[in-house]
């Protein structure tokens, strides 16, 4: 890690402390009339689901297009249940599956995880990296669904980060291609939208609390609309290389249906032209 | 018979002379359509010029493929700078080697990203337009329906609105910063450029792309650039290109040092 890009995730970092610190994230206890706590989420979000018939596009799948955000309660995070540290508020994990709520990661890797975690700068998405899955629908910015024939397409701000999720159930690439954003394959399972991520190069972080993966990862996302603004997202985690047994996630979507909103640019990596603007005396 | 025969070849060439009519007439491509029956330019389309290194003509040089030069706009293909301006210029192309923005991997700007040596892929919908460029993973969306701008919004991407002329898809881009380039050879523009493009799939593999540029204060009129971007019949999908990323991973870092 060289000096700046240090420096860039410590701004990042400092800047979201303050954040938090100024103006609390409101954190109803709801999402789409359900509990946040992810277990008591999950059944009642697929309880809700099974009698929820949502609007359908053109091709008869539903209409989950326009702009959404994660209730993600601080889980961007750690994604696993903690007390907080510097810059990391406490939070309830928003794993399902072990029920403890932990990764089930090899003794190896959990060592590694143990050690990285104090190494937040090396995070990659400090250093403006596309953030894979299921991490990207984690961040604290929003992004718009749009649904082309044949195609669901997420255009993240954060980042311009962008999936392209094509529901044709295609081959995946060749394994030999490695991506940040990995190669999404999707399918319709009823009124599931089903992405099967592979292909990613596994340097990714699930969250700021150093937890990690491997280039054999393998993520399943589930989107299923619960409400006409809420949507059930789930996450399986699969990597024999990693972990005992594989593992889920789960969080609310919600839609933001703020007039006139668009998504304005976040340019990361460009930042780094502010660095001529700080001095030494800045950083003390 | 003899009259009888004259008829017959008089209506055959008639025939033959109607055909070739109709076909001269009607030569005009017929896009694929969307459901509402505009044109679908959806697919990977990629250019095959040089503009990324020159949007006017130029002969080969150092890291620099020739090229015949897109302007076409004023006739003679240049750019009409001010003279300031002109100067900015010069000095630009002199340093272009640490000075493209492009070699610090950062966004492209409009109409440059249109005109990459890399992928980008077209998604629409009835009343949007995506288009995703493989380099540094960026997305252009292009709402067709009347949106209202944010006064004093500056990006490198630009804020566009789109909209229909016919079976020709116009979109109009403001809200461009000062930092981004036209090409590798230091062509320029200011904060008040204002880019109206115009995208017309003229074959199943073929889209005629314009841009014209004002911009009162780097420039004496607008001018114009046309190119094709061809659509790549053998990729359904596009990669990435995570150009600083790759440089950090490979130990050469763009990100300047901290000042001391």
């Amino acid at each position: 890690m060289n000096r700046s890009s240090w420096f860039l995730t410590a701004l990042t970092l400092a800047a979201t402390a303050a954040l938090v610190a100024q103006e609390p994230i409101p954190q109803p206890r709801t999402s789409g009339g359900c509990p946040v706590e992810s277990k008591a989420f999950y059944e009642c979000a697929t309880t809700k689901a099974r009698a929820f018939a949502a609007l359908r596009t053109r091709d008869g799948h539903p209409d989950l297009q326009g702009y959404w955000r994660s209730r993600n309660n601080g889980i961007a995070y750690d994604v696993e249940p903690g007390p907080g540290s510097f810059a990391v508020p406490p939070t309830f994990g928003e794993i399902i599956d072990p029920p403890d709520k932990k990764i089930p990661y090899l003794p190896a890797a959990r060592a590694k995880r143990d050690e990285i975690r104090t190494k937040s700068f090396e995070d990659p998405q400090g250093h403006c990296a596309p953030s894979g899955a299921p991490r990207k629908n984690n961040t604290l910015f929003g992004w718009r669904i749009i649904q082309p024939k044949d195609h669901v397409v997420f255009l993240y701000e954060s980042m311009h980060d962008y999936r392209v999720i094509p529901t044709d159930n295609r081959k995946h690439l060749p394994a030999s291609i490695k991506m940040w954003h990995g190669d999404p394959v999707g399918r319709w399972e009823g009124d599931t939208l089903v992405v099967d991520y592979r292909n990613l190069n596994g340097k990714h972080w699930f969250d700021m609390a150093g937890n990690f993966q491997s280039e054999n990862i393998h993520v399943v996302e589930r989107y299923t609309m619960f409400t006409p603004d809420t949507i059930l997202f789930v996450a399986t985690i699969d990597d024999a290389t990693m972990y005992t047994r594989p593992w889920t996630l789960t969080f609310s979507l919600e839609r933001n249906k703020e007039p006139g909103y668009y998504q304005l640019e976040y340019a990361c990596h460009e930042g780094e032209r502010d660095l001529q603007h700080f001095t030494d005396d800045t950083r003390k | 018979m003899r009259p009888l025969l004259i008829g017959v070849t008089a209506i055959m060439a008639a025939a033959v002379v109607a055909t070739l009519t109709a076909q001269q007439a009607a030569p005009r491509y017929r896009p694929p359509r969307l459901a509402n029956g505009k044109p679908d330019f959806q697919g990977v389309w990629q250019v095959r010029n040089t503009a990324n290194w020159n949007v006017q003509a130029h002969g080969g040089s150092y890291k620099t493929p020739a090229g015949y030069g897109v302007v076409v706009d004023p006739p003679d293909g240049s750019i009409p700078y001010r003279a300031d301006a002109l100067a900015t210029r010069e000095k630009n192309w002199a340093s272009r080697d640490t000075a493209d923005p492009l070699g610090k991997c950062y966004l492209a700007g409009v109409p440059r990203t249109m005109y990459l040596p890399y992928p980008l892929q077209i998604l629409q919908t009835e009343t949007e337009v995506a288009i995703l460029s493989e380099y540094v993973h960026t997305w252009r969306w292009i709402p067709l329906t009347p949106l209202d701008r944010i006064p004093g919004y500056e990006s490198w991407m630009g804020d566009p609105r789109g909209r229909w002329d016919g079976d020709t898809l116009v979109i109009e881009t403001l809200g461009h910063n000062d930092q981004t380039w036209f090409d590798h050879a230091g062509n320029f523009h200011s904060d008040v450029l204002k880019v109206t493009e115009r995208l017309t799939r003229i074959a199943d593999d073929v889209i005629t792309y314009e841009a014209t540029m004002e911009d009162a204060k780097t420039f004496t009129r607008p001018w114009t650039i046309r190119l094709s971007l061809y659509r790549h019949r053998d990729m359904d999908r596009i990669l990435e290109n995570e150009c600083y990323l790759y440089a950090e991973e490979a130990g050469k870092p763009i990100r300047g040092e901290h000042p001391k």
